[in-house]
């Protein structure tokens, strides 16, 4: 594993970078705890990689919350999305998700925007993202950003649709819908270990609900089951209308078997395609089951 | 020995944890010497080849290659266990392991540049993965350098053991059950990769090497014969150890690899292997597939075990093969049984090859033995508790196999976790909802002091006191950080009364220490014990001469407390022997007083005539037997006893296991460091969790699969279970202060509890190991769909 190393520290600094090196080969590193793996798995002769972890910018490592929604830079680490109050009290997927992230350690050093990079179909922050129905803020080389919605950013096992002129600088979760007043919100990961994990299979979920606790709205996401992340949403419509506490047995069950329509998973070292299957169905209707929370 | 224990039995930290966590301790990553080359091995790209030929011209050429060889470019002898294993490998490859070639270059990265270049070109075969396939008749003979010995070419090793009337004690049982356990490969996993650096000096033609061995005696003669070379001209210096467990009980190639470069270059040359080359060519546990037989009668008593052992022994035999030593034992021995007949084969196929791990066939042994004692209560309707109790082992008690338990905790240890973990309340698990929960109970026998196996199962110690009163133990046991060196020093200062601060430890060097057989069969606080009080009493004899002279008494009976030496008060009452000493003094020089500074004395002995060092050396040897050829004998100093009940709770939506609590009872013995003791503790279950439930090497066709933590499901710290540990001290009067091993005993029966808890939670019946989440979901799906044909 050999590589040069650029680190710039503005945002000036770094377009400069990637213009610089548009005609050579370069990866973006932000924790680097993915891509020091990836490199050590498969090395890159002539790569430089462009370390964003010193870019202080509010672009990258800002929070900010207005009526519209919740932004935060791509290089807030797990760590921090964790600890965050509102981030707690408003999106628990996304708080749970980075909570069950690897260990203590690389949560310190792990960003939100590189487990959304990666493009990893496990990705933890990234499958809770896609239950909240994210945008995804991309920056351009010339310093012109866009939004794309977190659903259509990854196009493929480790893809998105980030150009080589581009990074991922910022994510938005919008905020809840305003007649929303019940939240159920949780991310379920299966493992094996209690840390160092990468799922087996995940489950995010964020559903609002009305004063009464009619469901208004549903986000759904599952991890480790498709080439990427996929948002069902087909089990996530079938649940608006319904009241949460008064979900039957049987419509449980038809969630989950929504849920599992959107899963194509594969036999590999962790667990076969039928295991994840069996685990995804029932933890699908476990999320209206008292005792959900209890997994691990 | 002393009454009134002062040091032994406290809480005392390891002395090497300050260094060890501040990155001071010099582990064998560390060393750095002048002119050092880096060593790198070519291994096979196919489990199983004909070697058409090597080509190493490209690589010698690159700037900065030193040195390249190949099997052709060295004279050298087989080497394992059974001496079926080249060093190199020329004319074919047998196992994903087997090493090619070598280079030393002036960096890593050009040795591993210089690799690439290497072009061998193979002739693909067709492997054996099968134990079962290579013991047919038409399967290719794998392992050449073997064979004839035994009924098939394939059979690497064999064992028989019987006692007691089989057809009679089959005739008397009630119940018979038959069951076939399989057993995974698991891998140590040390925190530290393996590693070596070898420094051949040309001039005096000596070969010094810094090598993690657990064995550094045995290892220099396996190295010196090699090496063809004579085996005092190798010095062995242990670097700080990162981890052991068993895995360097046997030499691997790579290190007289690193010789060799170092033999050929003259230069200090090191090989370190990455993560990845540590969890493809450094050992496992073995791989077995046990059928078992078991008898009991109508009222529970165990009658007879019928075994029969497949090991799937890889390409080459390690010691690993000799576990079934340790496998019958637990048969043959743990609990009372009437009869046992016992057949265990290695069978030699293409896969990676096993070698030794904490507790050497043990856990599978006992998995498969306490596994089924829960299906024999099943079917006699007995209390799993009450059937164990039944047949517990007890004091005096001598084995089938000759095993004499002279101190025995089995029974309080049974009756300790049954108790505390409220055993007979929980046994009956709910029947409905998401979690249930289960317990289930295990218990294990294992040798506690020592094990005689080869020619001295003994430790050599050296103790000296300098003029200024502080003592070196010269011990000739090794650290693999289990804590021996505090152990030994807690003793040292026990006896001799000083501080543990002025108590030093050198255990490093072959050229300084004396003969030990190795770290292993949780040997080293009973041996190496033994061995220092042996020498410390030696040296009190010298001292207590030297303080009566200096005290003026005709008295041999001394204390020793505080840095000073006491004449005891074998009266009782007052400590000073006052009006004694009056009566007796006659030298004015010397003060009127009962005791005397131990450094004085070790100044009057080195200064004053006639002029001797405060010094004794003492070597113990266990009073352990050989067994004879039908395996029969006390092969062991003592024996440790353990239990275990655990409860777990399983979620039968995703089928997780969770340990809830897990109550220990070990018969230790004596507690010398409950600090230490709990370390061993925690260490070994959540090794034994590891085995339960999550670890395996994956192997497909002889290739590694999961050759990185990613996916090796090694445990972490947060997946530790509450642990309630409770110590049986039996005080066998063959150890120190009373203590048995305790090293290997904590993970024996973990996986088998854990198991049986499982089976309990759920009624179902697991027969391997590890129990994933994957099969426990496939049984109640098997479950459920057998339910339904039944109704």
């Amino acid at each position: 594993m050999d590589f040069n190393i650029i680190t710039p520290v503005t945002v000036k600094e770094l377009l400069g970078t990637m213009k610089k090196f548009q005609k050579k080969k370069f990866r973006f590193g932000a924790g680097c705890t993915d891509l020091l793996m990836e490199l050590k798995r498969n090395p890159e002769e002539n790569l430089t990689v462009i370390n964003l972890s010193r870019v202080k910018d509010p672009l990258f490592t800002g929070i900010k919350k207005s009526a519209a929604g919740f932004r935060f830079g791509a290089m807030l680490t797990a760590h921090k999305i964790m600890v965050n109050e509102e981030i707690r009290n408003n999106f628990k997927v996304l708080h749970e998700a980075a909570e069950s992230l690897a260990s203590t350690q690389i949560r310190q050093v792990a960003t939100v925007g590189g487990n959304v990079c990666t493009a990893s179909p496990s990705g933890d922050m990234a499958c809770a993202l896609v239950a909240l129905e994210a945008d995804c803020e991309i920056l351009g080389i010339t310093g012109k950003k866009g939004m794309v919605p977190i659903t259509g950013f990854f196009t493929g096992v480790r893809k998105t649709v980030l150009k080589k002129n581009e990074l991922l600088c910022g994510i938005f979760v919008p905020a809840k819908n305003k007649k929303s007043k019940n939240i159920y919100s949780g991310f379920v990961k299966i493992g094996t270990r209690q840390s160092m994990e990468c799922s087996v299979v995940s489950l995010a979920y964020h559903i609002q609900a009305d004063a009464g606790g009619k469901i208004i709205h549903a986000g759904v996401a599952i991890g480790s089951s498709a080439p990427t992340i996929r948002f069902a949403e087909d089990a996530a419509h079938y649940l608006v209308g319904k009241k949460f506490e008064n979900i039957s047995v049987n419509e449980r069950k038809e969630f989950a078997a929504r849920v599992l329509t959107y899963a194509t998973p594969i036999d590999d070292l962790r667990a076969t395609a039928w295991y994840r299957k069996e685990v995804l169905f029932n933890i699908s209707k476990a999320i209206f089951e008292n005792d959900a929370k209890n997994s691990r | 020995m002393k009454k009134n224990l002062k040091v032994i039995g406290k809480p005392i930290p390891k002395h090497d944890a300050r260094s060890r966590i501040t990155g001071e301790a010099v582990y064998g990553h560390d060393i750095v010497l002048p002119h050092m080359l880096h060593g790198v091995i070519l291994r096979t790209e196919h489990p199983s080849a004909i070697i058409e030929s090597i080509d190493v011209s490209a690589a010698k050429k690159l700037p900065g290659v030193v040195c390249v060889i190949t099997a052709d470019d060295v004279d050298v002898n087989n080497i394992s266990y059974k001496r079926d294993h080249p060093i190199l490998k020329k004319n074919e490859v047998n196992c994903i392991r087997d090493e090619i070639a070598a280079v030393a270059a002036e960096t890593k990265e050009i040795a591993r540049q210089a690799l690439k270049l290497i072009k061998v070109k193979y002739k693909i075969r067709k492997g054996i993965y099968d134990p079962h396939e290579a013991l047919k008749k038409d399967a290719p003979q794998i392992n050449k350098f073997i064979g004839g010995k035994f009924s098939n070419k394939n059979i690497a090793e064999t064992f028989h053991y019987e006692h007691g009337n089989l057809a009679e004690e089959k005739k008397k049982s009630a119940v018979t059950i038959t069951r076939r356990f399989t057993l995974p490969r698991v891998t140590h996993a040390c925190m530290a990769t393996s590693n070596i650096t070898a420094h051949y000096t040309k001039t005096d033609k000596k070969l010094l090497l810094y090598s993690s061995t657990q064995v550094p005696f045995l290892y220099q003669r396996d190295m010196a014969h090699a090496l063809k070379m004579n085996p005092s001209d190798i010095r062995i210096i242990q670097p700080v150890i990162g981890g052991g467990f068993g895995s360097k009980l046997d030499m691997y190639p790579f290190e007289p690899i690193c010789a060799l470069l170092s033999i050929k270059t003259g230069r200090p040359v090191q090989i370190l292997y990455s993560r990845e080359e540590e969890f493809i060519a450094s050992p496992t546990r073995q791989p077995m597939i046990i059928d078992l037989t078991v008898g009991a009668d109508a009222k529970g008593n165990f009658t007879f075990r019928e075994i029969n052992i497949i090991k799937d022994n890889g390409a080459y035999t390690s010691w690993g093969a000799t576990t079934p030593f340790v496998i019958m034992q637990a048969f043959s021995s743990l609990y009372k049984i009437p009869a046992c007949c016992f057949d265990a084969m290695a069978v030699y196929t293409n896969n990676v090859f096993a070698g030794s791990f904490r507790g050497y066939g043990n856990p599978q042994a006992t998995f498969a033995l306490e596994r089924m004692i829960d299906l024999l209560a099943d079917e006699l309707g007995m209390g799993k508790a009450e059937i164990r109790l039944l047949n517990a082992n007890e004091k005096g008690e001598v084995t089938g196999q000759g095993l004499h338990y002279e101190t025995c905790g089995h029974k309080e240890c049974l009756e300790t976790v049954i108790a505390k973990s409220h055993f007979k309340k929980k046994k009956s698990p709910e029947k409905s909802g998401r979690y249930k929960r289960g317990i289930g109970l295990a218990s294990m026998l294992h040798v506690g002091g020592g094990a005689k196996i080869y020619r001295s199962d003994g430790c050599g110690t050296t103790v000296k006191i300098d003029p200024y009163g502080f003592c070196t133990v010269i011990t000739g046991s090794t650290e693999i950080g289990q804590g021996s060196e505090t152990v030994l020093a807690m003793m040292a200062a026990e006896e001799l009364g000083i501080d543990l601060n002025k108590i030093k430890i050198i255990n490093t060097d072959t050229d300084v220490k004396p003969w030990d057989v190795g770290v292993h069969a949780s040997r080293t606080s009973f041996v190496a014990g033994n061995s220092l009080l042996g020498a410390i009493k030696i040296l009190k004899e010298k001292l207590n001469k030297k303080a009566a002279q200096l005290l003026n008494t005709n008295d041999s009976y001394f204390d020793y407390e505080n840095g000073n030496i006491y004449l005891q008060n074998t009266n009782g009452g007052e400590p000073a022997n006052a009006k004694k000493n009056s009566v007796l003094k006659k030298n004015s020089e010397i003060p009127d007083s009962s005791f005397v500074k131990l450094d004085k004395v070790v100044r009057e002995m080195h200064f004053g005539e006639p002029n001797e060092l405060a010094i004794a050396s003492y070597f113990y040897e266990p009073s352990s037997k050989f067994q004879d050829k039908t395996f029969k004998g006390n092969v062991s100093g003592t024996y440790a006893f353990a239990s275990q009940s655990i409860e777990v709770e399983v979620d039968t939506y995703t089928g997780n296991v969770k340990v809830l609590d897990i109550y220990v009872a070990q018969d230790v013995g004596k507690v010398l460091n409950p600090l230490l003791l709990d370390g061993q503790i925690e260490g070994g279950i959540l090794q034994g969790v590891g085995y339960a439930l999550s670890e395996e090497l994956l192997v497909k066709e002889g290739r590694i699969l999961n050759p990185n933590f990613h996916n090796y499901k090694m445990l972490t710290a947060a997946d530790i279970p509450n642990i309630h540990f409770y110590p049986v001290e039996t005080n066998d009067k063959q150890g120190p202060y009373g203590a048995k091993g305790v090293g290997e005993a904590p993970l024996i029966p973990t996986a088998a509890a854990i198991a049986n808890a499982v089976c309990n939670a759920l009624a179902i019946e697991l027969l391997d190991l590890p129990v994933t989440p994957e099969k426990i979901l496939k049984a109640l799906a098997e479950k459920e769909k057998l339910k339904k044909q039944t109704v």
